[in-house]
């Protein structure tokens, strides 16, 4: 909201510089959010008169014009073209320098000497307008020192105001608030007329049937108008505001919402039917064309201004084409009320249509102060448009309350801000407040609230207006203290921290996806899913319509925008929630973790320039899994075969722990990889955090660290191809006594002497006992019998020596 | 041969192992007792000669030749491996690239919500969390929303066909924690929240909050004061200091934006604080009455602070990145400098 000084003054004493006033309006909760300067002191800059135009020869687009400055004609060149001999504009002379800084020199356009500059609007600081010069009232001599005709400059603020404080949306708002932080009285204008016409009641009629939509609407009515322009005070202080000056009946209602917050309505008189406003809700399939020109159709239910024939405003938001005030208007309807908040909301957002009026009404107007708005506009109208005021208001208002009382302990002021603000300064600040206070006890006071101050409710609400009017800077900040609430336990929190940590341990970097991605995204990886998804029905855009299901896709993405930034290598992981959806449409949340290698990432050391192929990286993604299993204290984690629609076949497992399937990982089909140019394998995986995040706060149980010496056997076999290292593993643990501690495989190679389709595979067998020192032969008698196994059951040819 | 001469030729090994002073030196002593011409391959054939009575002990001792003088010409070669290298002998490159596999970082907005689970858990803060997808209930109306509030729109509001939002903020988080409890309550809730917003530099429909709230007996605004303070010096550093300005929230009654020094100017104002030597931060207040009702405390025996913080302002501001969609690029160039 734009708020010039000067017409604040208007209304409050204080003496402050804008910057000081801006401070106090900040910390006291109204954010003044700029501070602009509009005009300057114009040196040099007098109102010039146009005396001749010519083309310049050199240049299509430029004129030429001998303008007058009061004592000679001064050669000018000049861009613009919206004048014509007789004008007048403002004009800087050589030597002037105009607000914006330009400093006015005498120099030679395209060849031609130029003496000065018609300035345009922006040029003075008084608008952003570029589009030609300013012109002035001929009726101004030539000469005019340019600051007469400007006024002085002046200071306007830009201000926020919050949403539960729509008495501050208006000049006269902002003052009370002043008056209150300088402890100064705030003085309103007079709203006193005459009222000579017939009585209003003769001459119209309002029937409110909608007293939820409209709990108060006053009219009077104004004949006799003469429509012409404001006076220029008025439209200085419209424009400084942001408001276009029109004539003065619009000028006046548009005065007054930005005076006093109340948004008022003119209708043409004549144009309403039998001179009768009726209040109503629309019905279903009624319509009606509004001031903007647009026929608005879906009307059911909004709060309607209406005659006996047709709807003639939509109430509180914008008036109707064919009621408003025209050029023939003589006779006026004026409209003050109090629209229902939520109704006006509802109607403002479901039309997508905001006004300055919607915006007031949606948050609250003043219910008590609808009459004095009325009054306002109708003195203005009789100063400034001749206007004859009927006499009397129609002023419907059936469920009229009497004001809001609050108790407010001073005691509890002082306890909950923590500061000892004295009984006296708190009811000072309710009086300052033009709070009234009914009773002022011992230990507190009545409070009783008036109608423009609608958020104020309960006692907390006074407690409020103490603290910011008393200032927040005197809370002091308390050292803090510790306290314990021993039963609080966020130990799931903590266990993903602690795998978070662990992931980065094991060298991956973390990645943050936004939960929403497109469905082309999701559909790259697999549609299989489709039924899960949850489907957005407002997106921001279609990028992010859709809740993810998983957060493989985003990894993939990830990995190959990296990878066209030229980054080859990339170990990532990302921890984060997905959304399903259920057959009967219920949505759950899953926190998972996803890890995405693409590149060497698994590489250390040299031999950087060998490819990555699809085994050595599916090795190092399900490596990263055990590792997190081993560190989460994830138990029997076992890693089965599995089909993924993007997984390539037979490169894809799935993740089981205590049994169940958590997760997935595999080699991503390189029909996806195609889609982000990878020409590598690159490997992901996605588990179920819930999973690998429970067993973490799990104590340890030292186990006795071993005494005796262990004895290792290796064994190397040839097998088919199709035998498999879990299969090998367990034959062995089948067949292995409980002194086998360790197997670990260490070689496997192929070779045309052991023949097509066939391997060898090489283990390391570690026996140990916790209760003696095993011979050679215990190691012996285990050995032959695991090799037995192997033979006997995979067909197994064991390779004997070494 | 016989064992004892097999002890012997050990014996003998070792002292030459143990004499020598060079590699080449070494080199000709491995040849000579355990290379393919040397003794051990010689007492390996002997092997077959023995009788099957003292086959075992035979072998035990011709094992033991094996161990013993492989090790001791293992360790030699170690050590003048070692002193070789401090000799300056040696050509090897000490210069080359380290290798063991390096750390992986955290995002950075996991770095500050874990650093601000940290700090307010030494004062007692424990987490709590909540859904992403919430109720109109526990985001606006427990909240003290109401029901005409503009945030509620469509155009501000992701509302999902069940009737479900995206949550908004972390605050419905206050309400189940309240819901589930009594007083004390002390805790923060960090976690992901969603608005309409369309993304640039310093806005993102995908965001993180984290929310603070105690409640009990006489807890004030000083405290929440103090407690922010204490905040903001573990978090921006030493001499960072906090100014509270009126707001408004519908949750909370006096309702403040506490503003922290600027850390980089220290308040002298510069171009990260918009010369005004302060950051907006946090919005807070003391808990409205009337959301202690709706949870059913008691608000005349107890009050309470909360306070809500964005998590992606506090790293922009701390690590000195001035686009948010840095932080949801991912690009490995970006997220490496967090290591």
């Amino acid at each position: 909201m734009k708020v010039p000084i000067s017409w604040l003054k208007e209304y409050v004493d204080f003496d402050a510089s804008p910057e000081e006033l801006a401070n106090k309006l900040t910390f006291s909760g109204t954010e003044v959010e700029s501070i602009q300067t509009i005009g300057g002191d114009y040196k040099g800059v007098v109102v010039g008169e146009i005396k001749t135009i010519e083309k310049h020869a050199g240049a299509d687009n430029l004129l030429i014009c001998q303008v007058n400055n009061g004592r000679e004609d001064l050669q000018v060149v000049c861009g613009a073209r919206n004048f014509n001999v007789g004008d007048k504009a403002p004009f800087a002379m050589v030597g002037a320098k105009l607000p914006n800084g330009m400093e006015i020199l005498e120099r030679k356009v395209r060849g031609v000497l130029s003496r000065g500059m018609l300035c345009a609007e922006d040029e003075l600081a008084l608008s952003d307008d570029h589009g030609g010069i300013m012109l002035v009232s001929r009726d101004i001599p030539a000469g005019t020192p340019f600051s007469e005709v400007a006024g002085p400059p002046e200071t306007v603020f830009g201000i926020e105001i919050t949403w539960n404080r729509p008495d501050c949306l208006s000049i006269i708002g902002m003052a009370r608030e002043i008056a209150a932080l300088f402890g100064t009285k705030l003085k309103l204008p007079s709203v006193d007329f005459m009222e000579r016409g017939e009585p209003v009641d003769v001459m119209a009629e309002v029937d409110l049937q909608d007293a939820e939509g409209c709990p108060r609407y006053t009219a009077r009515v104004l004949t006799d108008i003469r429509l012409k322009p404001s006076p220029q005070w008025m439209q200085r202080r419209l424009t400084l505001c942001g408001v276009r000056p029109i004539n003065n009946v619009v000028d006046i209602t548009n005065y007054v919402l930005l005076e006093c917050g109340q948004p008022l309505h003119a209708f043409d008189y004549e144009l309403l039917r039998d001179h009768k406003i009726i209040v109503r809700r629309g019905f279903s399939g009624e319509r009606m064309s509004t001031l903007d020109g647009v026929e608005r159709q879906t009307l059911d239910k909004a709060v309607l201004i209406a005659d006996p024939v047709r709807p003639v405003a939509l109430a509180g938001i914008m008036g109707g084409a064919g009621s408003e005030i025209n050029d023939n208007t003589r006779n006026v309807l004026l409209e003050s009320a109090y629209f229902n908040p939520p109704d006006i909301r509802r109607t403002s957002s479901k039309l997508g249509l905001s006004t300055e009026s919607s915006y007031r009404f949606e948050r609250g107007v003043d219910i008590g102060g609808v009459d004095w708005a009325s009054r306002r506009a109708a003195a203005l109208m009789v100063e400034h448009a001749d206007a004859v005021a009927a006499q009397g208001v129609i002023d419907v208002y059936p469920g009229k309350q009497e004001n809001r009382k609050i108790k407010c302990r001073f005691s509890r002021v002082r306890s909950v801000l923590g500061v000892d603000v004295p009984d006296e300064q708190i009811v000072g600040i309710m009086k300052f407040l033009e709070l009234q206070v009914a009773g002022h006890e011992k230990d507190h006071c009545i409070v009783e609230v008036p109608t423009f101050r609608p958020d104020l409710q309960i006692e907390a609400d006074l407690v409020e207006e103490v603290a910011r009017i008393n200032g927040l800077d005197k809370v002091a900040a308390v050292v803090p203290q510790a306290k314990v609430v021993v039963d609080a336990d966020d130990s799931v929190t903590r266990a993903v921290i602690a795998c978070r940590s662990n992931l980065t341990g094991l060298g991956l970097m973390e990645i943050m996806n936004y939960s929403f991605l497109s469905e082309q995204l999701l559909n790259a990886v697999s549609t299989v899913d489709i039924d899960s998804r949850v489907v957005l029905p407002n997106p921001v855009s279609s990028d992010y319509s859709v809740m993810r299901n998983s957060l493989i896709p985003h990894m993939v993405d990830t990995l190959g925008r990296n990878l066209a930034h030229q980054v080859d290598n990339a170990a990532l992981f990302e921890i984060g929630k997905v959304f399903l959806k259920a057959a009967d449409s219920s949505i759950s949340e899953e926190n998972h973790i996803c890890v995405g290698l693409m590149g060497k990432a698994g590489r250390v050391g040299l031999s950087q320039r060998r490819p990555v192929v699809s085994e050595e990286i599916f090795l190092w993604i399900k490596g990263i899994v055990e590792s997190l299993a081993a560190a989460q204290h994830v138990d029997d984690v076992v890693f089965k075969t599995a089909e993924h629609a993007g997984m390539e076949k037979g490169w894809a497992a799935v993740i089981e722990a205590a049994g169940k399937p958590c997760g997935i990982l595999g080699v991503v089909k390189p029909e996806i990889r195609k889609k982000w140019r990878m020409i590598e394998p690159i490997a992901i995986a996605e588990i179920n955090a819930a999973v690998f995040v429970s067993n973490i706060f799990r104590q340890v149980q030292l186990k006795p660290i071993p005494v005796y010496p262990a004895v290792s056997r290796d064994v190397a076999m040839v097998v088919n191809e199709s035998v498999r290292h879990e299969d090998v593993i367990k034959i062995i643990k089948k067949a292995a006594p409980r002194e086998l501690t360790g197997v670990e495989l260490f070689d496997i190679f192929r070779s045309e002497q052991i023949g097509a389709c066939r391997k060898s595979m090489a283990y390391s067998l570690t026996y140990r006992s916790l209760e003696r020192t095993l011979t050679d032969e215990d190691a012996n008698r285990y050995h032959e019998a695991i090799k037995d196994a192997l033979k006997n059951e995979l067909k197994a040819e064991i390779r004997e020596g070494k | 041969m016989t064992l004892d001469e097999i002890d012997k030729i050990k014996e003998e090994g070792l002292r030459e192992c143990d004499a020598v002073k060079t590699l080449p030196e070494l080199e000709a002593v491995r040849i000579k007792y355990i290379g393919r011409n040397g003794f051990l391959p010689q007492i390996m054939k002997g092997l077959k000669d023995v009788s099957p009575d003292e086959r075992s002990e035979y072998g035990r001792i011709a094992n033991e030749f094996k161990n013993r003088v492989g090790s001791a010409l293992d360790l030699k070669k170690a050590e003048l491996a070692a002193g070789g290298a401090a000799n300056g002998e040696s050509t090897f490159d000490y210069s080359m690239p380290g290798i063991w596999r390096g750390l992986g970082a955290k995002h950075p907005i996991s770095s500050i919500i874990e650093e601000t689970i940290r700090i307010f858990g030494r004062l007692g803060f424990t987490v709590a969390e909540g859904p992403d997808v919430e109720t109109g209930y526990h985001n606006f109306e427990a909240l003290n929303t109401p029901a005409h509030h503009p945030s509620l729109d469509n155009t501000d509001t992701f509302w999902l066909e069940t009737g479900e939002l995206l949550r908004t903020q972390t605050s419905p988080v206050q309400i189940r924690v309240m819901e589930g409890r009594k007083p004390p309550v002390r805790i923060i809730t960090p976690g992901r929240c969603y608005r309409r917003d369309t993304t640039d530099a310093t806005h993102s429909a995908n965001f993180h909050q984290v929310e603070g709230l105690y409640v009990d007996r006489n807890v004030s605004l000083a405290d929440l004061k103090g407690t922010l303070a204490y905040f903001a010096r573990e978090m921006m550093g030493p001499g960072v200091d906090v100014r509270f300005r009126p707001h408004f929230f519908p949750f909370t009654e006096p309702s403040v934006e506490a503003d922290f020094t600027c850390h980089v100017c220290g308040g002298k104002g510069c171009r990260v604080c918009k010369n005004s030597g302060w950051i907006e931060i946090a919005g807070a207040g003391m808990v409205d009455p009337r959301v202690f009702k709706k949870v059913g405390y008691d608000s005349e025996e107890f009050t309470g602070y909360a306070f809500g913080m964005g998590i992606e302002r506090i790293a922009m501001i701390k690590y000195g990145i001035n686009d948010i969609r840095f932080l949801y690029e991912n690009d490995a160039r970006f997220l490496q400098q967090f290591v």
